[in-house]
């Protein structure tokens, strides 16, 4: 199994939330440098360091959502994503569909079709079974 | 009447609500087709032969996350799979697109993925316009509730247009009570 995808033993909430809060101004500077990617791996990493709080959740979605949102070239950012972060992206992206707003779920349809082809289906797969670790 | 030929559109580029349609079947498909991986449950006779049913024997009502792939506000497609069997249901923007949607492609796609397969129509899960019910049997027995006869499918499209088919829902009812 991919190293973000591990269970690790949750923090507490307040010490995930002050986390994020930190990922994000670091995303910030990132994507200030024309770093999409690695704003994007940086939003993905350690998110299932969480004990399943739905603020937590809401939170990580924040910060994720705005790397999605801030990507242009998706074939570029797939060709440098590491493919331990596949399945951690397929399930934001899914969670970015079930939105119903348009400019994200144009931006995820458009990641999900590509991140498919290069992932496979076994990605979407384990993000349907598996029912424990979800964003 | 107006009719927004959006599934023929051949200048995607034109319309930039045009350009989702696509990537939007594109993403219902692929999830379907690995949602429809885990229909492959043969007959209660031989299920001991099917290693995903051993592993999964823990949960026998296994139920996967429900996926909702959305295009924008108005337009929807969920998908709710179980062990078994699996739901979709589409909501559309405008009548017309039901027609675009449900092509003989789409479902075409549906009848080529899985080796044997049924489609229910039954009344529409709330908030949508139409809901399928697919399950995939391999038993013989099954047959006779087989109730779409996949060759007809235009004048299928045309009554789901028309009104709720009464037959169809009672007994899909029946059929489902199986998976209660």
């Amino acid at each position: 199994m991919a190293k973000a995808e591990r269970f690790v033993e949750a923090d507490n909430a307040e010490a995930i939330i002050t986390r994020i809060e930190h990922k994000s101004r670091k995303i910030e500077s990132l994507l200030k440098q024309y770093k999409p990617v690695e704003a994007l791996k940086t939003a993905l990493e350690g998110t299932y360091a969480m004990t399943g709080d739905e603020r937590c959740k809401s939170a990580h979605w924040i910060v994720v959502h705005r790397t999605i949102m801030a990507i242009k070239d998706v074939d570029g950012m797939l060709s440098s994503l590491d493919p331990e972060y596949y399945d951690i992206l397929m399930k934001y992206l899914y969670r970015g569909l079930a939105t119903g707003d348009r400019p994200t779920c144009d931006q995820c349809l458009r990641i999900h079709e590509k991140l498919t082809e290069k992932a496979g289906l076994g990605c979407i797969l384990r993000f349907l079974t598996d029912t424990v670790n979800t964003v | 009447m107006s009719s927004t030929r959006r599934g023929n559109h051949h200048h995607h580029h034109q319309s930039p609500m045009a350009s989702t349609l696509r990537p939007y079947l594109t993403c219902i498909r692929n999830t379907l087709d690995a949602a429809m991986c885990l229909q492959n449950f043969p007959c209660q006779e031989v299920e001991r032969h099917n290693k995903p049913e051993v592993e999964l024997k823990s949960s026998p009502e296994l139920l996967l996350n429900p996926v909702l792939i959305c295009r924008n506000e108005a337009e929807k497609c969920l998908i709710e799979t179980s062990i078994n069997s699996l739901r979709i249901s589409l909501k559309v923007k405008q009548a017309d697109e039901l027609e675009n949607i449900l092509t003989k492609k789409f479902l075409r796609f549906l009848s080529m993925r899985a080796e044997a397969f049924q489609v229910l129509r039954r009344k529409p899960v709330q908030g949508y316009d139409i809901s399928f019910l697919i399950t995939n049997y391999h038993c013989e027995e099954m047959q006779k509730h087989k109730l779409i006869d996949f060759i007809d499918i235009d004048k299928e499209i045309s009554e789901l247009k028309m009104s709720v088919n009464t037959r169809g829902r009672l007994v899909a009812t029946e059929f489902l009570k199986q998976f209660i």
